[in-house]
């Protein structure tokens, strides 16, 4: 009930903020033109654009959800409105879910707008089966969720939101921008310690390149659509990206609890 | 209702080596206006913080209306009603969807307009976004919340902050009318003119501790203050006055005659006496203020505020 009540408040009082509106609109805008253009211009097949459009969206989804996410909480406590919501019956779990909801429906809804644009362009100019398109729009939408739980994780164990700014921005870098370079330093560092032999790739390696969000999501669709779906591989397979995304989407947010239930709200 | 409201029981809160609150016993009857009195940095906040659960005690336990602060904290929100001190409101969200809000969240069926109405919200104003609320309206907008759901126990915390004169004795209109219906009011202020309009009984914290529990009238009479008498004389004392029982700190010069009174009879001996020696061209009596007997628990020096100067061309 709490927690229902919270989830509409939060998307009521979200969805009125212009700034969030205006930076999710030129992310998508640009996501649905880079996409359109490649559809225009080259000669790739469907598949294809959908997987560079994928991986786009891999670049750019989760910055729109963090900013979404970061201030869940910490605004609220800067505010003081947290203060109003915890002086009335809903307990700071409660609080949470609730934001989480709340901000989880806003991402899905911008996320669901930009998937279906860019697909119905691509479906349009390219011609495509709605499974590519629902494979396309669901795993996107998988992301994001988890990119939203991280950073409301981040802003129920942040003290102010500068902090879970800086924190999200690490989170991004680390996840999204550098993890080519981190993995390649992962490898080197493997290789050179006798863990590992140089072009081998144990499971260890292959799960570290899954590991971010952003890479197990592509990694669900590609499999997805490359029908692989009850492979005996499991780095081939659905199910353990998505387990790697159920995991982001938990984890943080668990953490990001338990640090919010032991905080002074002073 | 039977037991008290709040039952506060040997609570500390260490911050590292601060201590803001220290080992405090306070107990507040159902149906009690009881005003919690201190300078900034007393504690008080810090207390009210600990009877909310935003945060938690180093040692000892409070409870409110029989439940645990903590333990049973959903139970008990359901039956409070809160202004907290630093709240902040949702700027993009009306007024009274502020109020529903609230309602939703007590599972209570108040109509919001009533209450609006109630704290001096229009309909106009009900409409707007909270964003573009002035301080004083942002207060009777909290107030409503806290009002929300019939509580039995209003918890203020700073509650006149913001208020003009109109709206401070609005708000003590709505809490006498709370109390008659048998609320129990525990209010904070640094305001003594605020508690003492409304207070039955007063606690003053200072450096963590509850220096003082009782009623204004009992805690001025233990402090012995007494009332200042001043009288004008037309020519000097030329005679010692001696001992007048009941009356100290006798203080002459050419043109007055001072003398603390602490029981009523002995101004009217004080003024005989000094009628005997010199003629009497005028008197003046000073009742102690409510700020003496607040800065004789607090240490804190009050009258340089009083006799503060104007700075020439206005104050910056």
């Amino acid at each position: 009930m709490s927690v229902r009540t919270i989830a509409r408040k939060d998307l009521a009082d979200a969805s009125r903020s212009k700034a969030l509106w205006a930076v999710t609109l030129i992310v998508l805008l640009s996501t649905a033109g880079i996409t359109t253009l490649l559809a225009v211009t080259s000669d790739m097949p469907a598949g294809e654009v959908f997987s560079l459009s994928f991986q786009l969206g891999g670049t750019m989804l989760p910055i729109v959800a963090l900013v979404l996410a970061k201030g869940a909480i910490t605004a609220e406590r800067e505010s003081g409105s947290l203060r109003v919501l915890l002086s009335l019956p809903p307990s700071r779990r409660d609080v949470l879910v609730g934001k989480l909801l709340g901000r989880t429906a806003l991402m899905l809804v911008a996320t669901l707008i930009s998937g279906f644009v860019t697909g119905f362009v691509v479906l349009t100019i390219l011609g495509g089966t709605f499974g590519l398109l629902a494979a396309f729009i669901g795993f996107l939408g998988l992301m994001g969720v988890a990119f939203v739980a991280i950073g409301v994780g981040i802003s129920a164990g942040s003290s102010s939101d500068s902090r879970a700014t800086a924190v999200a921005v690490g989170a991004y870098m680390i996840l999204v921008a550098l993890w080519n370079l981190i993995q390649s330093a992962i490898q080197y560092g493997a290789v050179e310690l006798g863990l590992m032999t140089e072009g081998s790739a144990p499971a260890w390696m292959k799960l570290v390149g899954l590991f971010p969000p952003n890479r197990a999501a592509r990694a669900a669709y590609r499999n997805t659509v490359g029908g692989q779906l009850f492979g005996t591989d499991p780095f081939a397979s659905v199910w353990l990206p998505v387990l790697v995304l159920l995991a982001w989407i938990l984890v943080p947010v668990t953490i990001g609890y338990l640090r919010l239930r032991d905080a002074q709200i002073g | 209702m039977t037991g008290p409201a709040i039952e506060i029981d040997g609570l500390s809160k260490r911050f590292g080596d601060v201590t803001a609150v220290d080992s405090v016993d306070l107990t507040v009857e159902s149906g009690e206006i009881f005003g919690f009195l201190g300078p900034n940095g007393a504690g008080k906040s810090t207390t009210i913080n600990l009877l909310l659960d935003f945060v938690r005690p180093t040692s000892g336990s409070a409870s409110m209306l029989g439940l645990d602060v903590s333990k049973d904290r959903e139970t008990l929100h359901s039956r409070i009603g809160v202004v907290p001190e630093n709240y902040g409101l949702y700027d993009r969200l009306s007024g009274r969807r502020h109020v529903e809000l609230a309602a939703k969240l007590k599972d209570a069926d108040d109509d919001p307009d009533e209450l609006l109405d109630r704290v001096g919200l229009s309909q106009e104003d009900a409409n707007r976004a909270a964003g573009d609320y002035s301080t004083g309206m942002s207060q009777r907008l909290a107030l409503a919340m806290a009002l929300v759901g019939a509580p039995d126990l209003l918890i203020l915390d700073e509650p006149t902050s913001g208020l003009d004169p109109n709206g401070a004795r609005e708000l003590r209109d709505i809490i006498r009318a709370e109390n008659d219906r048998g609320v129990t009011v525990f209010f904070s202020s640094h305001i003594l003119e605020q508690v003492e309009a409304v207070a039955d009984r007063v606690g003053i914290m200072n450096e963590g501790e509850l220096v003082a529990i009782d009623s204004i009238g009992r805690l001025r009479r233990q402090l012995d203050t007494g009332a200042q008498v001043i009288l004008d004389v037309d020519r000097k004392l030329e005679r010692n006055l001696g001992d007048i029982p009941n009356v100290r700190d006798i203080d002459v010069d050419d043109e007055t005659v001072r003398g603390t009174c602490v029981e009523p009879a002995a101004k009217l001996r004080f003024i005989d006496r000094v009628r005997e020696l010199t003629t009497v061209t005028d008197v003046r009596i000073e009742e102690s203020s409510l700020e003496d007997l607040f800065a004789s628990y607090t240490g804190e020096d009050t009258t340089d505020s009083q006799t503060e100067t104007v700075v020439p061309g206005g104050v910056a």
